[in-house]
């Protein structure tokens, strides 16, 4: 036999010699439409990442990159040093797509023993299945599930085969406010059998409780690389509105957390950096209101005044 | 691999449209046709009414065995992303697509069997002992070109369409492949747009090797080139960037 590049035994070795990932440069246009315009990104084995920005920003063109459905315009990406149709046909990757399915016809139990022996190690069955939380879903036929039940079915598919790198594209997108604690207590149990999870989310604050670090994109390019704390604090434009009253409005430059204040006639917006201690300090102010809502962080208007503030 | 394989084979014996249309339908038609035609009678070939068309049948049947477990079945899945599924998994394209091509092949040998032991049973069919394993191993490979067109409509056709087409596709290479009704009856533009068709060139095999002729040249040139072009036309398809990318 020809001498063949010297590959790492097993998926362990694969884990502690390389990183997960490393983009460089990487690139992918579709004729004159840019999606993803020269992204560095690099992924140390046993971190968890969120790959966060709007709709468009290249989230999906990332991971289609990185798992070798799409081949770059330029760049490279590696895999544990692999490329990435090397590292998936060598599984060392597990993923959940944002269109992917189950096969159908078939009961969830037989497509799951099926997609662990695709897999040279794979979870042993009753992990797989505690893990996902499956336990009565495996007579089922996998065509004929919930959206929730679907979801874990995949989730399951993603993990069956103990993958070094787990790859989740908006991951919660279907879920309802429990079926997202659950799912990202299950993430959190795989990433912590030292497990490399990266996923894509428009959520901020979903960055901000499952991932170690958080990679903002925008417009095809990285704009933010850091901890969820500094990230939150850079992009977490979120807003307290209500109808003031009575009272002072200057006094509301002063309240805790307030950036800025906006008015409306007597509608009031406040963008906050911490809208609990606003709203807690509005209570306490004295001040007369009523219609109170809190919105979340504005991601959208956030990533355009970063994009207008980089340019 | 022989896991994905093992699980894809027990899905086709339990989809319902294989087993009534090929299983239930050619086995129905051939005692439909034989009854209605009388065991006596001689058609073109020159071969008795109930040999002639039980490989008619046997055509039939593993036409569309092969059809229903490629193309409507791949459209369907690429429809709803189980496609994108198998591709993040260590499963090579190369053995998924292998997969299907066995699937579809191992669909068509009980259609064609139990069209056989129908016409043996009702009647009395016989053939000489080398002739049984020749005539069910040359339309098995026969209809392989026609595994391979459904495999390149389930790669090209979206799911709305790639169930209606492959059943056009069937009825038309049925009826104008002669396996309705002889070749001989039709008029003779038809004749030579069915002989070229490799509907016609399977049954031509099995009609050959019933009738003890030993070759059946212009049938495996017929259906060589219907390979060669399936095959071709499966392997652009399957190529085919199916990636949707707009985020």
């Amino acid at each position: 036999m020809p001498a063949a590049p010297p590959e790492p035994a097993t998926a362990q070795q694969a884990s502690e010699d390389r990183p997960a990932v490393r983009a460089t440069g990487l690139a992918k246009s579709y004729g004159p439409t840019v999606a993803l315009a020269g992204l560095d990104l690099h992924v140390a084995a046993g971190e968890t990442v969120a790959l966060l920005g709007p709709n468009g920003a290249g989230k999906t063109t990332t991971i289609g990159l990185l798992l070798g459905l799409l081949t770059p315009s330029r760049g490279q990406v590696r895999v544990y040093g692999r490329p990435p149709a090397q590292a998936v046909a060598g599984g060392l990757v597990g993923a959940m797509l944002q269109d992917a399915g189950l096969m159908p016809g078939v009961r969830v139990g037989e497509l799951l023993a099926m997609v662990r022996g695709l897999y040279p190690e794979p979870l042993p069955f009753g992990d797989l299945v505690g893990l996902a939380d499956l336990g009565s879903l495996l007579g089922r036929r996998a065509g004929r599930l919930s959206g929730g039940q679907a979801q874990r079915v995949r989730f399951a598919a993603a993990i069956a085969g103990d993958p070094m790198l787990l790859v989740l594209d908006e991951p919660t997108a279907a879920m309802d406010v429990q079926a997202r604690r659950n799912f990202w207590r299950q993430i959190h149990a795989f990433a912590s059998r030292g497990r490399t999870v990266l996923f894509a989310t428009h959520y901020l604050h979903e960055a901000d409780d499952a991932a170690d670090r958080v990679v903002v994109i925008a417009g095809g390019r990285k704009v933010a690389d850091g901890p969820p704390a500094a990230i939150k604090a850079r992009f977490g434009d979120q807003q307290v509105r209500f109808t003031l009253l009575h009272g002072s409005p200057a006094r509301l430059a002063a309240l805790d957390g307030v950036r800025t204040v906006e008015h409306d006639h007597s509608r009031v917006t406040l963008h906050s950096t911490d809208t609990d201690a606003t709203v807690r300090s509005l209570a306490g102010s004295g001040l007369a209101w009523s219609g109170l809502e809190v919105g979340g962080p504005d991601l959208e208007t956030s990533f355009l005044r970063l994009l207008g503030e980089g340019s | 691999m022989t896991g994905f394989l093992a699980l894809e084979l027990r899905r086709s014996l339990r989809d319902v449209r294989y087993l009534i249309l090929a299983v239930a339908m050619p086995v129905g038609l051939y005692l439909l046709f034989a009854g209605l035609f009388g065991a006596r009678g001689q058609r073109a070939q020159g071969l008795p009414q109930p040999v002639e068309l039980m490989v008619a049948m046997i055509a039939y049947g593993a036409m569309w065995a092969v059809f229903s477990a490629t193309g409507p079945r791949i459209a369907h899945e690429r429809a709803i992303g189980w496609t994108r599924q198998l591709r993040v998994t260590p499963l090579t394209p190369a053995s998924a697509l292998a997969g299907k091509l066995v699937t579809a092949l191992a669909a068509a040998l009980p259609a064609m069997v139990l069209v056989a032991l129908t016409a043996v049973a009702s009647h009395h069919v016989q053939l000489g002992a080398a002739q049984w394993p020749a005539l069910l191993a040359a339309m098995w490979a026969g209809v392989l070109p026609l595994a391979l067109l459904g495999l390149a409509i389930g790669y090209l056709a979206g799911d709305e369409v790639a169930f209606p087409l492959t059943m056009a596709l069937y009825f038309a290479l049925g009826a104008l492949g002669g396996l309705w009704m002889p070749p001989s009856v039709m008029p003779h533009a038809m004749q030579d747009i069915g002989q070229a068709l490799p509907s016609n060139a399977v049954a031509e095999l099995g009609w050959r090797i019933t009738g003890g002729q030993a070759s059946a040249l212009r049938a495996a040139l017929v259906l060589t080139a219907w390979l060669l072009s399936s095959a071709t036309a499966a392997l652009l398809a399957y190529r085919r960037p199916n990636i949707r990318s707009t985020h």
